[in-house]
């Protein structure tokens, strides 16, 4: 009989023995409670489910083994005391035999892989099985999936360079074991080439003492094998408790993996850290040192860098530990590099980059009075000098840009925080954190983030059930990044949770009247709904968000820093919110316009459009912009300028959180980059306005604080109101 | 010269009854031969004691053979890399077992 | 000559894919449905190796295994434990009982070879 038709074989011998292993744990379930001692009947029951268990495995029939894990676990409990029999449980015990058995009886007709019916069908039965398991916290319900075995050699080492040297004293016990040195040896011979052995004979004593049952030789081996280390220390696994085993790179091969040391990428910064990832340490031997360093420090004996504890331990060689330190001094300059250059007072750099602003502001009217003139030799020197101006000021930018990583790093304390208080697993990944961007939007950015985070926790990502239902890992994984595009930042909050529920929105918002039933509307812009003010879906209350901040006033923060926030999102698979800001909020934008002998800049991202002022009385205070009222403000009046005003004016409407405001002025200038200089002390009083500019020909003229402006308009109108009415 | 054949295996099962078979032999003569073709099995247990064989003889000034090695010999001496160190001559064709 | 394993395991399905590879791999094979039934095949014949489950009818594989280890001629033999991921303190208490080796159920045929392999020469 050929190996597969033995095979066959032996699976119809498996589907008939789980079939019969089914019937006697139906019948012993029905009589568990009959009143006579259950032990034997609850052992056999679980003898059962783990039997099936196990020999689905040999079959590589992983959906058995994955259902039978959950039901076997049950039984174990039961089996321990730590669930009682009941009828509940035995009610939900059987459908679990007879959902066992159609999975059988499906294997009998030849269908070995999973059926996505079926699955359902088991998954609805776990759910039924998993309170039984909730009550027992020390159920192992949380190895559900089935961890490869150890015993195989992983292969497939992290690095190229595979010469070893192996140091082998095998325990004295070994023979009397069973376990024989030369076997292990014979079986490394698999994995790699024994180039060099050495049969270590000198602890062998005196005849007399010397016992034939102990074993008394050791080795010293050099393999060459493209296995990594952590392959060649599992094939000593059986002997590792008692033997002492030495895995090193050859001394001829240390200088190859100093070199990879160097080359490392450089994200991480831990010792240990880096000699497993080059592959030269074994994560076991680090937990061994790592342990060894803290019950070394528990005896209140100061603390042995892990490096010496490693290099002491026989794992590493002292080359590689200097190596890996060198890199590890390399990272953290660069580290500090960031963080460690000359502290100046921000006020101080304010006034410097004010004082740019000025000198570029300056230099344009030279230049320009330059031009007039047709003196070439002063031109050349204008010319000269416009261009190291703007590098001055563009430099003088750059020493206010911060990384955004130290933000985002704050977030590794709030994730693991939340995480426990919400009760989910949540791993923080951070990319992008060496991105710059202006302190003053560093500053502000925190609080939006903040939010956004705790969102996509507490909502997006899943409980851990739930996702590995969904086939997806119990860890969810929360991801921050950060990088420029075209003249903004951009920073995304992503996780691989459930998505947005585009329909559930949909419904949401046309239930509030936010938008109509029959509205078309694109994903973007359902998702987008969720920014607007008293929006909340029904499942987003939970005791976070019950923090008082929604979704709206992460919009209104955001947009404040004049920037802008999307949305992508799939539905199963995740979601990521996306922040673009200026890259500085020193230059703005702007609108420029003028009213009598004054200038105005207006955000350039408020303005929605420009239309004359027709028919006007000077008296009213909205017009008709197509059909539509627009209630506008009267720059003329609300800064008291007296002069005589145009014949014709002109309204720029300007759009705050949706509502369009006129504001009405006498000159529409045009666009231009300016550089904010604050208003000083003396106009804080002053709303509405935003700071000062300096134009080109020496003039100042004043940045607009639209949504300011606009609020504090709309109250002196409602204060009038209620005196006329009064 | 007196020649010893080692009839059994040389295994942990049987190391402790070698170790006096080899003992008593080492105390038989001064030129003193071991025949290892009925070796039907070998492993670390059986090597320490040809070692141990080995050093003794050499200790006492005696002369000790290894030869006519079965191939389960021949695999552990190869596997262990004694095969020149014990510097007995070797007749790679005998092989059985 | 080939190298005789003992298999014992209550499932008839595992000690048929165990045999079936381990017989592919050139060793001669006994097989015992529980510990008691092992034990009354083991009468002195050589074995090179035991490989063995946890929970069985009759007698269980800790039992059995000490009760190997008290006959001379299987006292060193090496044995391996076939145990659970949830088991940790099985595998401990068959370690004390003298089973040195192990692999977790659910395994595949090759894991279990591998296995083999470190333990007897060919």
């Amino acid at each position: 009989m050929s190996i597969d038709a033995e095979m066959k074989a032996a699976l119809i011998t498996f589907t008939i023995e789980s079939l019969e292993l089914l019937q006697d744990m139906e019948d012993s379930l029905l009589s568990l409670e009959d009143g006579a001692d259950p032990t034997e009947r609850i052992n056999s029951i679980f003898r059962a489910a783990h039997t099936i268990k196990g020999s689905s495995g040999l079959f590589g029939l992983d959906h058995i083994v994955k259902f039978t894990h959950v039901v076997e676990s049950v039984l174990d409990a039961v089996r321990e005391g730590k669930i009682d029999v009941s009828s509940d449980l035995v009610a939900v015990l059987l459908p679990c035999c007879d959902h066992i058995a159609l999975l059988i009886r499906a294997v009998v007709d030849g269908d070995v892989e999973e059926n996505p019916d079926m699955t359902t069908a088991g998954d609805a039965l776990l759910a039924e099985l998993r309170p039984f398991l909730e009550g027992n916290p020390s159920s192992p319900v949380a190895t559900v999936a089935p961890t490869p075995d150890r015993v195989e050699a992983s292969g497939g080492g992290e690095v190229e360079t595979g010469n070893w040297h192996i140091s082998l004293r095998f325990g004295e016990d070994s023979l009397r074991n069973g376990m024989d040195p030369l076997s292990f040896i014979r079986y490394l011979t698999t994995l790699g080439v024994i180039v060099n052995l050495t049969t270590i004979t000198n602890r062998i004593p005196a005849v007399a003492e010397m016992d034939p049952e102990t074993n008394y030789l050791g080795f010293e081996i050099d393999v060459k094998s493209d296995a990594g280390k952590e392959a060649l220390e599992n094939v000593f696994e059986f002997v590792r408790a008692d033997s002492i085993i030495h895995i090193l790179p050859l001394e001829s091969a240390i200088a190859d993996y100093i070199e990879l040391i160097r080359s490392l990428p450089e994200d991480d910064a831990y010792l240990g850290e880096l000699l497993v990832k080059s592959g030269v340490l074994t994560k076991r031997e680090l937990e061994d040192g790592l342990s060894k360093q803290k019950s070394d420090s528990e005896a209140s004996q100061p603390a042995q860098p892990i490096g010496e504890i490693l290099v002491e331990q026989q794992v590493v060689q002292q080359p590689l530990v200097t190596a890996a330190l060198e890199k590890q001094k390399q990272i953290k300059d660069n580290k500090a590099r960031e963080s460690q250059s000359i502290r100046v007072d921000a006020e101080r750099l304010d006034k410097l980059i004010d004082l740019i602003g000025e000198l570029v502001i300056s230099s344009a009217g030279v230049n320009l009075r330059a031009l007039q003139t047709t003196q070439t030799a002063l031109l050349e020197a204008t010319g000269e000098m416009m261009r190291l101006v703007e590098e001055v000021r563009d430099s003088a930018l750059q020493l206010r840009m911060v990384p955004i990583g130290t933000t985002f790093s704050r977030f590794q304390r709030v994730v693991r925080d939340v995480s426990k208080e919400l009760g989910k697993d949540i791993n923080l990944v951070i990319t992008g954190g060496d991105t710059e961007v202006d302190k003053s939007v560093v500053e502000k950015i925190g609080d939006p983030l903040m939010h956004l985070v705790r969102n996509a926790m507490d909502h997006g990502i899943e409980p851990a059930e739930v996702r590995l239902q969904n086939g997806k890992p119990s860890q969810g994984t929360l991801r921050l990044n950060a990088y420029h595009e075209s003249g903004t930042i951009a920073i995304e909050v992503s996780d691989d949770g459930g998505g947005l529920n585009r329909e559930r929105i949909l419904a949401k918002a046309v239930e509030k009247g936010m938008v109509a039933a029959d509205a078309k509307l694109t994903d973007q812009e359902v998702y987008a709904l969720i920014f607007e003010p008293g929006f909340s879906t029904a499942a987003h209350i939970s005791n976070l968000s019950g923090r008082g901040v929604g979704m709206d006033v992460v919009k209104r923060n955001v947009t404040d820093l004049r920037g802008s926030i999307e949305v992508d999102s799939t539905l199963g698979v995740g979601t990521t919110m996306r922040i673009r800001l200026p890259l500085t909020l020193a230059i703005i934008d702007g609108f420029l316009v003028g009213v009598g002998k004054s200038s105005f800049v207006i955000p350039l991202d408020r303005v929605v459009e420009c239309v004359e002022l027709t028919n006007d009385n000077g008296n009213n205070d909205y017009m008709d912009l197509r059909g539509e009222v627009l209630p506008f403000i009267r720059l003329r009046n609300l800064f008291c300028i007296n002069d005589q005003p145009p014949r014709r004016a002109n309204v720029v409407v300007v759009d705050v959180a949706g509502a369009k405001t006129g504001l009405v002025v006498d000159r529409l200038l045009g666009e231009s980059q300016t550089v904010i200089k604050p208003l000083g002390k003396l106009f804080a009083h002053a709303q509405g306005l935003g700071g000062s500019t300096i134009l080109g020909s020496g003039e100042v003229a004043l940045i607009l604080d639209v949504p300011v402006l606009v609020s504090s308009f709309e109250h002196k109108m409602q204060r009038h109101a209620l005196s006329i009415s009064a | 010269m007196q020649t010893l054949t080692i009839e059994d295996e040389l295994t942990i099962f049987t190391a402790a009854e070698q170790k006096n078979n080899l003992l008593s032999f080492l105390n038989s003569g001064d030129d003193l031969e071991i025949n290892l073709s009925q070796v039907t099995e070998m492993d670390t247990a059986g090597l320490q004691l040809l070692v141990l064989a080995k050093r003794e003889a050499a200790r006492t000034g005696k002369t000790l053979r290894f030869v006519m090695h079965s191939k389960a010999v021949l695999d552990i001496l190869e596997l262990a890399n004694l095969t020149t160190a014990f510097g007995d001559q070797v007749v790679i064709s005998h092989s059985e077992g | 000559m080939a190298k005789t394993i003992l298999v014992v395991d209550d499932s008839a399905s595992v000690r048929q894919v165990v045999s079936i590879a381990l017989k592919g791999a050139g060793y001669d094979v006994i097989e015992g449905v529980d510990g008691k039934d092992a034990l009354s095949k083991l009468t002195g014949q050589k074995v090179h190796l035991v490989i063995s489950d946890v929970n069985m009818p009759n007698m269980d594989g800790i039992t059995f295994v000490k009760e190997l280890k008290q006959l001379p001629a299987y006292k060193f033999t090496p044995v391996i434990m076939l145990t659970t991921e949830s088991q940790e303190s099985k595998k401990q208490e068959g370690q004390a009982a003298g089973a040195k080796a192990w692999v977790v159920k659910p395994f595949q045929p090759a894991q279990m070879l591998a296995a083999v392999a470190k333990l007897i020469l060919p």
